[in-house]
């Protein structure tokens, strides 16, 4: 009786987290009415910074051990938190370029298909860097790389440059967000 | 006729007939080429429903010759599902080639994960079952054994369907309509199929409140499947409003100073 009770209530949650997912498919509608809204702002030089193995090596040597694991634990944190920001306005761009893909100029839909599918691998980066830096605070010793992912979103946002310049050429960049 | 009896026929045939609409809608629509798996899938049902109907009608009632039919019809009609989940997952990653390693590598461990978890709970179900309406052995282990595959077949395909879920809502891809439609529909009925079965192997109720609540679930999936099938994809209109003057100057700031580095 147990086990049946156990196996309804999984069927249950599974019922429910399908109508859940099902529901909401994605972001909102409105992401695409006011993209800049949605977005985060990413201080790509800081996350460098942060994921630098030359600079946890200079505090590795110039600190004491507790100090240093303290410190790494801070600068891990912190690149989580840029790494979750780049990943949530990779998916605001990717939403962006989805609905751009669609368009009558072929430039811009093909500008827009680069710009979904380096979105889509740095949403793809973020989720295999996080559990990494997650793993780096639980143990600050070890080596931990994410520097690629800062080169991801500078080519993302490149993207979002290019396809705002082919669907707005007199307005500039800004309008495509 | 007993007004449950006719309940029973209602949700044995009705199904079937309305699965005719969708046939008829994917045919107009050119979604048999898209989707010839749960194009493949309907049909089969279809046929199904009308072989167990003449066999019930004809040759065994729901004996044990209707029992066997009914278990290689399952058989094949479970077969053509994994097919389609397959087609699910592949109309996906066809349209974003950058994830698509991904994709096949979640496809391979969910269904390694899931398999792994079928199998325990198949190990692990009781052997005896509710009182059948024949004595008979074989019917009765045959009868078990497909409740059991089924389930584990149950857990598969929900498991499946709930990943894939996931992964497009963490990818935030978007779904075209029919496809979300067919996944939505087989999901539920995986995972209701999972809970019924459980319910049937565990709980000593009559086979003919399972039989009906599963039947009823089924007539549901196949109004999903007509909803998004019939129903033409919504017409997507998009256009980049402009932004306020100092939100436009931050995010200018920002990529210029981005492209810069």
């Amino acid at each position: 009786m147990i086990i049946t009770l156990i196996l309804v209530s999984v069927a249950s949650l599974a019922l429910g987290l399908l109508i859940r997912l099902a529901k909401g498919r994605g972001l909102p509608g409105r992401v695409l009415e006011n993209p800049a809204e949605h977005m985060r702002a990413v201080d790509l030089e800081a996350f460098r910074n942060l994921v630098d193995p030359d600079e946890e090596e200079f505090l590795r040597t110039n600190l004491p051990s507790a100090e240093f694991r303290r410190i790494q634990r801070e600068r891990l944190r912190a690149a989580v938190e840029y790494v979750s920001c780049a990943a949530q306005n990779a998916a605001v761009l990717l939403r962006l370029a989805d609905a751009g893909r669609r368009s009558s100029d072929p430039a811009t839909a093909e500008a827009a298909e680069k710009l979904v599918q380096n979105a889509l691998r740095l949403r793809l980066y973020a989720l295999q860097a996080i559990p990494r830096l997650y793993l780096g605070m639980v143990l600050p010793g070890a080596r931990i790389s994410a520097v690629g992912i800062a080169e991801r979103y500078e080519q993302m946002t490149r993207l979002v440059v290019l396809l705002g310049c082919l669907q707005y050429p007199t307005r500039g960049v800004s309008a495509a967000l | 006729m007993s007004a449950s009896v006719m309940l029973f026929y209602y949700l044995w045939i009705a199904p079937h007939v309305l699965e005719g609409i969708v046939l008829f809608a994917m045919v107009r629509r050119g979604l048999h080429r898209q989707f010839p798996m749960f194009f493949l899938y309907i049909s089969f049902e279809i046929a199904q429903c009308f072989c167990l109907l003449a066999v019930s009608r004809y040759v065994s009632y729901f004996g044990q010759v209707y029992i066997q039919v009914y278990a290689v019809g399952l058989a094949v009609s479970t077969a053509i599902r994994f097919a389609v989940i397959y087609e699910l997952f592949c109309h996906f990653f066809r349209r974003y080639p950058a994830i698509s390693g991904a994709g096949k590598l979640l496809f391979r461990g969910a269904s390694l994960a899931l398999l792994l978890m079928a199998l325990g709970l198949a190990v692990s179900a009781p052997g005896n079952t509710p009182a059948a309406s024949l004595n008979d052995a074989t019917y009765v282990a045959l009868r078990t054994t497909t409740f059991a595959a089924d389930r584990a077949v149950s857990i598969l395909q929900g498991g499946l369907l709930i990943s894939l879920f996931l992964f497009s809502r963490y990818f935030v891809l978007s779904w075209r309509s029919p496809a979300f439609g067919i996944a939505l529909g087989m999901g539920t009925f995986a995972i209701a199929e999972f809970a019924t079965t459980a319910l049937r192997l565990y709980v000593p109720i009559s086979n003919k409140v399972f039989d009906r609540s599963a039947m009823g679930i089924y007539h549901l999936c196949v109004l999903i499947w007509i909803l998004y099938v019939v129903r033409p994809e919504p017409e997507f209109r998009f256009e980049l409003k402009s932004l306020p003057t100092y939100d436009l100057e931050i995010w200018n700031q920002e990529l210029e100073r981005l492209l810069q580095q």
